[in-house]
């Protein structure tokens, strides 16, 4: 009996030894390039997550769906990124999965991260592996500035690409579109103490005392403490024109209910963080109404020119899109264009080749012409204003530069 | 509002949140006084609280989109709601006590007390497993009704967290006080072994504790249900902590500290967030309890010298 088994086992180690020895291309049909997408699946933000990952699914399977790209099939690694300990997105998860991509040698190159956050964790892994990864959603502009090379791409190339624009212009033009179109006169900021909220607040409070809007104060929400009525009496008591917060879900998902409770009628404005589907779900109807979001990105969802794709997407992916479905599409779309060329001029498929192919971009697509500078932002640098009416988020315009 | 007007408002805020880490602190605090353990599984057993709570109102036939309830009905709902969830997150205390820590009972050292933490992660992960982990929206059943005080409100919400507080508090002092029971609590708190050579049955006297701080965690949770509209799997932590630094600083073991201290960390909480911002809540709250820690090494109304050897 004991012998048996151990002859079994040895003839399973050499057959698996021999097909371990085998070179990829023998064993997998055709040859593969795997994009990672690290996403807060779970969590207070999985709603806008769950968007992303299916924008940039649906662009994997038309690919594939056509024959791939010459002679590539795409394949998703799709890793969650929040953990039950953070309740949202966390930035050292965020690393954890990056380094995941890395050691698999197969994947080329990635899509996200959802949220700046992750990343500032996750750039300066990227560079050392010369690997692009392309964001649908994050705006910190801290992560692509070259003053801050050293320490988000130490070995110099740009490795973070975006599809939406950065917060040097979403919190401004936030700031520019409350001052002009609702005379927006004091202001008190609240952020969420992660990277991007902090962030945005500043680059909003920064623009918002540029236009002489009087700043009553500022200070940081706990996204886990329950209470936060503590601050909003406070800040009823100073009695501002406008709220303005910099952050993501968790800390909305209160500050919704308990700011309508204590002062409903105050201007109450956030970022593409608070744009997310499920927040009336979340907070309730009436406490999300009236609420002002933006988007680092063209209005999308609504274009007549993308009818049909936000049909095709409702149908194959049973949701409604966000725009950052849309700008996830797009990352994929262009890393197979990135392929493409880098197969045309016969060089090898590899993560550096892919990367100076994704930085010499030029492609048109549905949010428009994508291309990117340097550094890697885009160099379309729209800024969207939404509003919550009726528990839906209704394109109100183009945020002002000025 | 004027700066008097917003201060009394935060008096008025801190207050009701006292009231609810106090309802959180005296679990703890009862545990303590009678086997001396620190049972973390109470955060937990708070958070399920809400969950429970969630369940209780859907088989009523309330959800997250109904209207607030007045009159009779919401009396009627209130009080079934109160008494089913007490009695299950009691019954919860009863079955973590008998499954995981009847059998550590006399283990000396630290054992005791990390399996509480096991059961606390337990009950967290079984909550994430099931609701999922967005926050869930908790049904507004109290109306929006607010009187002035002054400058400042008074919400119904806070009013009922209040008094519907005080009402448990002075039931359960009066136990603890004038009943069998509470002198079976109190001898069994002073000296186990000489309680059990007196007749009484420890055993007994113990599962009573654990369902009694349990029932209570399971008011607190429902007051934070009602009170802040929603609940999440990891709502226990912060909550829970404040309220155990509460049982602390009250003194831990004493139930009238428990409830001194709740009251104390909810205004420290709402005034210190007005007096010098909410992100220096937590600085502000601990600093004190380290404060009072090392010139009141019991707390404020601990006992000076501990009853036991």
């Amino acid at each position: 009996m004991n012998r048996r088994i151990l002859v079994a086992g040895i003839v399973l180690l050499v057959v698996a030894a021999v097909f371990a020895g085998l070179p990829g291309g023998l064993t997998a049909q055709g040859k593969v390039v795997k994009i990672g997408l690290s996403l807060p699946l779970t969590g207070a933000d999985a709603d806008g997550a769950d968007a992303i990952m299916k924008g940039a699914q649906m662009a994997i399977a038309e690919i594939n769906a056509k024959g791939g790209v010459k002679g590539y099939k795409l394949e998703a690694l799709v890793y969650d990124s929040a953990t039950p300990a953070a309740g949202q997105y966390d930035p050292a998860q965020a690393a954890t999965n990056y380094k995941k991509f890395i050691a698999d040698s197969l994947v080329m190159a990635a899509v996200g991260p959802v949220m700046s956050g992750e990343g500032k964790a996750i750039s300066p892994i990227l560079s050392e592996a010369d690997m692009a990864t392309i964001t649908p959603s994050s705006t910190n502009p801290d992560i692509t500035n070259p003053t801050m090379q050293t320490q988000y791409r130490p070995k110099g190339k740009a490795v973070y690409f975006r599809t939406v624009t950065t917060d040097a212009y979403q919190g401004p033009n936030m700031a520019n579109y409350l001052f002009h179109a609702q005379k927006m006169k004091t202001v008190y900021i609240l952020d969420d103490g992660g990277a991007f909220g902090v962030g945005i607040a500043d680059s909003f409070q920064k623009r918002a005392g540029e236009l002489g809007v009087k700043i009553l104060g500022r200070d940081r929400l706990d996204p886990k403490e329950a209470d936060y009525k503590t601050i909003l009496t406070k800040i009823k008591g100073l009695n501002p024109d406008a709220l303005y917060y910099g952050g993501v879900m968790q800390a909305a998902a209160k500050l919704a209910p308990q700011g309508y409770e204590v002062m409903p009628r105050v201007i109450k404005a956030g970022s593409d963080g608070v744009y997310d589907l499920s927040w009336p779900k979340q907070s309730g109807k009436e406490a999300v109404e009236g609420w002002f979001c933006s988007q680092a990105s063209p209005e999308l969802v609504t274009s007549q020119k993308l009818e049909a794709w936000v049909t095709k997407f409702k149908k194959d992916m049973k949701r409604d899109p966000t725009n950052y479905a849309i700008t996830s599409y797009n990352a994929v779309l262009v890393i197979a264009d990135a392929v493409d060329r880098t197969v045309g001029a016969n060089k090898a498929v590899t993560r550096s080749n892919l990367r100076d192919a994704i930085q010499a971009t030029k492609l048109g697509s549905i949010q428009g012409p994508i291309a990117f500078d340097a550094n890697g932002d885009i160099l379309t640098r729209t800024v969207s204003i939404y509003q919550w009416r009726e528990g839906e988020i209704k394109y109100v315009g183009v945020a002002p530069e000025k | 509002m004027s700066t008097l007007d917003v201060l009394l408002q935060q008096v008025v805020n801190g207050l009701a949140l006292g009231m609810m880490y106090a309802l959180l602190a005296l679990g703890f605090t009862m545990v303590y006084g009678i086997i001396e353990l620190i049972n973390f599984a109470h955060f937990s057993v708070f958070m399920t609280g809400t969950f429970v709570g969630l369940v209780v109102l859907s088989l009523m036939g309330v959800t997250a989109t109904s209207q607030s309830l007045t009159g009779l009905a919401l009396v009627g709902v209130l009080i079934a709601l109160f008494l089913v969830t007490m009695a299950v997150t009691g019954l919860l205390g009863v079955l973590i006590e008998r499954v995981c820590l009847r059998s550590l009972r006399n283990v000396s050292g630290t054992a005791p007390m990390i399996t509480t933490i096991g059961v606390a992660f337990i009950l967290i992960n079984a909550m994430l497993l099931i609701w999922g982990p967005q926050a869930q929206r908790f049904p507004q059943l109290l109306p929006n009704w607010r009187w002035a005080l002054g400058g400042a409100e008074v919400t119904f919400k806070q009013l009922v967290l209040f008094v519907v507080g005080l009402l448990l508090m002075i039931a359960l002092s009066h136990l603890v006080r004038r009943t069998t029971l509470g002198k079976a609590m109190r001898a069994t708190a002073q000296d186990a072994d000489a309680a059990r050579m007196m007749g009484i049955d420890v055993d007994r006297v113990i599962v009573l504790t654990f369902f009694l701080g349990s029932a209570l965690a399971g008011a607190g949770s429902l007051f934070f249900g009602l009170y802040y509209g929603f609940t999440g799997y990891y709502i226990g932590y912060t909550t829970g902590l404040r309220a155990f630094t509460s049982a602390v600083l009250g003194g831990i073991g004493s139930i009238p500290g428990a409830v001194l201290g709740g009251l104390f960390i909810g205004l420290t909480q709402s005034l210190g967030g007005q007096l010098l911002g909410v992100k220096w809540t937590d600085v502000i709250i601990f600093s004190i309890l380290i404060t009072v820690m090392v010139f009141r090494p019991s707390g404020l109304l601990g006992a000076r010298t501990p009853q036991k050897t």
